[in-house]
């Protein structure tokens, strides 16, 4: 707001500046004039210092700041300042000081002692002039006092009145003790005069003429003469004719000019120090004010010469962090308003060039993220490695598939990562002979063996193109075939057990009616020994045939088609059932519960799930034999997610676990390391989780024993959701069976 | 003579002038009074008159500033006031007489000016002329039923006297105060 007025303030402080120089230039030929002009035009300029003192403190303490926060365009602005000011200041300087110089000899020069000398010759020579006069009207008045002192009294009017025609006088006035006695004068008066001085009367009673050269208040002079008219015998009433003579014109004229040259010059002379005093301190006072004013102008001057320039860098920092947008006002038409017109061109190209750039990165980031999410959706796992088989980028597939977190890892070389990820160390030992043998394009079916099973991945690696000869490094992809392939083996072994059941299962009853036909006409008919043998005979083939058909049962169990009857029911109660069921059957063994709190609701098929309690309670029961403190845990937990999310059972013994060579292949039909086990036990285990949408895991833990883990879904809405890995530091409450 | 050097013998002559000027208007101050000795008013022909006598003793500065040609103006300022009770006093009269005395060179006589009236009177010496500014009398102030009888009235005189034609700014910026003399107030009660 205030710097919106300075201007408005500057430009009437110039106005009232030049205004008060040009009366100053008036004045000057005319004292008096400067005399009353001179205090306002001092003022006028004072103020205008002052005004200027002001502004250029603010411009100044504005320049500093910006010098100091190092503001762009300040030091130019500075610099710009200086010389502007330098370049005023010097012929300024030189002008007042030759002005002052000019002045001071000036006015000395005026009252050189020849000029004074000379007004005073002239005045003198006035004054002999007038003396001339005075003696001539002296005598005249004399002789007209002789005769008028011979007069009568009644002929002294008449003869007054014509003597002072005659005469050439003014006035004629006979001055008795104390009047005046007669009085003629060429004016109409309606009074008389007023008595002479006595001193005038005295001197003339005396005897001694009085002459004297008077002003008029009109203006010129007029000679005033007394002489004694005699005729009386005291000195007091002598009479006294007192004569007033005009000066003649032309010599009053020039008398009263020598006068007046005469005291000018002797007012001047005796002023001349005061007035010079005041001529320097006027110029002064206007030097200052021109050299705040040219410096203030430098400010200004240097604003409108730095401000484009100070656009400019500002523009072009603004440019340098990015701001494309940022366009310079172009002020003027010169090379300047052309460095505007050509940055501003660049600034536009530049943020063409930049719109391109970014729509292509845009571009480029959307067919990332494109094939990012389809890389993420993929379920096969996906590698891109570097030619030193540092991980460039991977898939969350496979990092699932490798069980690591393989995005993270990303930058990360391979054989590092291989050594803390056994998984990844058995695919880099896959890999390596391939690159070392400078494969790039590959294909192989590769197992993996874990604590929990094994995985059987189908890899393939590929060269990603590069310049030239050179390959920009691999991409690996692995499917992981493990649950194909199970798919497979279940569909054969169905296909077998439906074979057998049907096969095997119908020939069987015969072949036991028959045994026992056989034994029962034949035992009472035969001899003791060959009634033993054949009771043996054909009780192993009715046991053999009864074993047989349980197997047949089992690989029916196994091979039936999955029809399940789903109701809610508490899992916790379902183990504490089992639990005490086969507490019962062997008390030896004791079981620990660790149930989820709260229960463990579950909607399944109970009969099924009962089936998968008994069978791994049986297992564990069997892997303990023979222990001498067999203690098998059960433990139930909620996990949550979609729905009501999971239920966990876990089944732990203290037996001697799973052995190692049948890690991975546990679940399979007739895997077993039991001599008396079908092997179809965990099979059918895993065949109702699965129907079940769970996932059934077994491993051995660290401090030996088997354990098995399922997680069952715990609602409709949960089923077919990821199964959510378990934390081991969970506790969950304890019970005790 | 180089320029700087006669901007400095100015600067110098400049300073010594005003020293001595201010010098010169303390001895004055000292030397010279300049005062109203005795004054009264009177009831003259239904006209109240002041006569007055006021010692005009002038500097030798003075003295020689009129012998070059400059004028003297000396002022005469009287107020009459009504006392009143209660109330502030009311002015009932106030007037200025000034005279100018200014010596002329080619008649050598020192011509006294009424400035109100332009008479004009001329004396053949400054004591003369001096003393005819010193005695006032029969000065008419104000006619005699504007004063109410009976009541207490206040008369003030103050007398000044000023070195004419000096430009303003010298005044100014010199505080060229002994160019201009006042008395003090001089106040004297009356009651009609």
């Amino acid at each position: 707001m205030i710097r919106r007025w300075v201007p408005v303030a500057v430009g009437a402080g110039i106005v009232a500046w030049v205004v008060a120089l040009a009366l100053l230039a008036v004045t000057t030929r005319d004292s008096q004039e400067f005399g009353k002009l001179q205090p306002w035009i001092l003022m006028v300029n004072a103020a205008g210092v002052l005004v200027l003192v002001a502004l250029l403190t603010g411009r100044l303490v504005e320049l500093v700041r910006d010098r100091r926060a190092l503001v762009p365009g300040s030091r130019l602005r500075s610099q710009a300042v200086a010389m502007l000011s330098v370049l005023v200041l010097a012929p300024l300087l030189l002008v007042f000081t030759f002005s002052v110089l000019f002045l001071t000899r000036g006015i000395d020069s005026w009252f050189h002692v020849e000029v004074r000398q000379g007004l005073s010759d002239a005045l003198g020579l006035s004054r002999a002039a007038l003396d001339l006069r005075m003696r001539e009207f002296t005598d005249r008045t004399e002789r007209i006092a002789e005769d008028l002192a011979q007069q009568r009294s009644m002929q002294l009017f008449s003869a007054l009145d014509e003597h002072r025609r005659l005469a050439g006088a003014e006035e004629l006035a006979v001055v008795g003790p104390g009047r005046i006695e007669a009085y003629s004068t060429a004016s109409l008066v309606d009074s008389l005069p007023p008595l002479p001085p006595d001193e005038v009367l005295m001197q003339a009673r005396r005897g001694e003429r009085y002459v004297s050269l008077d002003p008029v208040a009109t203006g010129g002079y007029v000679i005033r003469a007394a002489v004694r008219m005699g005729g009386a015998s005291s000195l007091q009433g002598t009479r006294v004719l007192m004569a007033v003579y005009p000066v003649p014109q032309r010599l009053a004229d020039l008398a009263e000019a020598v006068q007046g040259a005469y005291q000018q010059y002797g007012r001047l002379s005796y002023l001349r120090e005061p007035l010079k005093v005041s001529f320097v301190l006027t110029l002064s006072l206007v030097l200052l004010m021109a050299l705040l004013a040219a410096v203030y102008g430098a400010f200004f001057f240097s604003d409108r010469l730095v401000q484009p320039v100070q656009d400019l860098i500002g523009a072009t920092r603004a440019v340098g962090k990015g701001d494309f947008e940022t366009r310079v006002q172009r002020a003027s038409r010169d090379e300047i308003g052309y460095l505007v017109t050509s940055f501003n061109d660049m600034t536009k190209r530049l943020a063409k060039a930049r719109a391109e750039a970014d729509a292509s990165r845009q571009a480029v980031e959307n067919e990332r993220a494109s094939l990012a999410v389809i890389l993420a959706r993929l379920s096969t796992g996906v590698i891109s490695l570097q030619s030193d088989l540092t991980i460039r980028v991977a898939n969350h597939a496979a990092g699932a598939i490798l069980g690591t977190d393989l995005q993270a890892a990303a930058g990360e070389g391979l054989p590092a990562l291989a050594e803390r990820e056994p998984l990844v160390a058995q695919l880099l030992a896959v890999i390596r002979p391939h690159v070392e043998a400078g494969q790039t394009e590959w294909r192989e079916q590769v197992i993996l063996r874990h604590e929990t099973g094994r995985r059987e991945l189908m890899c393939a690696c590929t060269a990603l193109p590069g310049e030239g000869e050179e390959t920009a490094g691999l991409v690996l992809v692995f499917d992981d075939i493990t649950e194909l392939l199970h798919a497979q083996r279940e569909a054969a072994w169905g296909e077998v057990a439906r074979r057998l059941a049907h096969e095997i299962k119908n020939p069987l009853t015969p072949i036991q009616l028959s045994a026992e036909r056989v034994r029962r006409r034949l035992l009472g008919g035969l001899p003791d020994r060959d009634a033993d043998l054949l009771e043996r005979a054909t009780n192993t083939i009715v046991q053999q045939v009864e074993s047989m058909k349980q197997m047949v049962n089992a690989f029916s169990e196994y091979a039936r088609a999955p029809t399940m009857e789903l109701d809610f029911f508490d899992l916790n109660a379902l183990v504490r059932e089992a639990a005490d069921l086969y507490h019962a059957q062997d008390a030896r063994v004791r079981f620990a519960l660790t149930l989820a709190e709260g229960g463990a609701p579950i909607e399944a098929d109970r009969g099924r799930i009962r089936q998968v309690l008994n069978n791994l309670l049986t297992n564990s029961l069997e892997a303990l034999e023979g222990e001498p403190d067999p203690v098998v845990t059960v433990h139930t937990a909620r996990h949550p997610g979609p729905g009501a999310g999971f239920v966990e059972l876990a089944v732990h013994d203290n037996g001697p676990g799973f052995q190692r060579e049948f890690m991975g292949q546990v679940f399979d039909p007739y895997v077993t390391s039991k001599p008396k086990g079908t092997g179809l036990g965990l099979a059918i285990v895993r065949k109702i989780v699965e129907e079940h949408g769970g996932r059934i895991e077994a491993e051995n833990e660290p401090d030996g024993g088997a354990l098995v883990r399922v997680w069952l879904p715990a609602d409709e809405a949960a089923r077919g959701a990821p199964v959510p890995r378990v934390t081991r530091n969970q506790e969950p409450r304890r019970e005790h069976a | 003579m180089q320029a700087t050097q006669v901007l400095h013998v100015g600067l110098k002559r400049m300073a010594a002038l005003a020293v001595g000027l201010l010098l010169a208007c303390a001895a004055v101050a000292q030397q010279d009074r300049f005062s109203i000795r005795n004054a009264f008013v009177e009831p003259v022909g239904g006209v109240w008159q002041l006569n007055a006598i006021v010692e005009l003793g002038l500097s030798a500065a003075a003295e020689e500033a009129l012998s070059e040609g400059i004028p003297l103006t000396l002022l005469l300022e009287i107020l009459i006031t009504k006392e009143r009770r209660f109330l502030p006093d009311t002015e009932v009269a106030g007037l200025e007489q000034r005279w100018r005395l200014a010596y002329d060179a080619l008649s050598g006589r020192y011509v006294v000016t009424n400035l109100n009236s332009r008479a004009q009177s001329t004396y053949p010496a400054l004591a003369e002329a001096l003393d005819y500014l010193s005695n006032v009398r029969g000065l008419p102030l104000i006619d005699e039923p504007l004063l109410a009888s009976g009541v207490r009235h206040e008369v003030s005189l103050r007398a000044s006297v000023e070195i004419g034609g000096l430009p303003g700014a010298v005044k100014l910026l010199i505080f060229w105060r002994e160019w201009s003399r006042s008395t003090d107030w001089y106040t004297w009660s009356v009651r009609p």
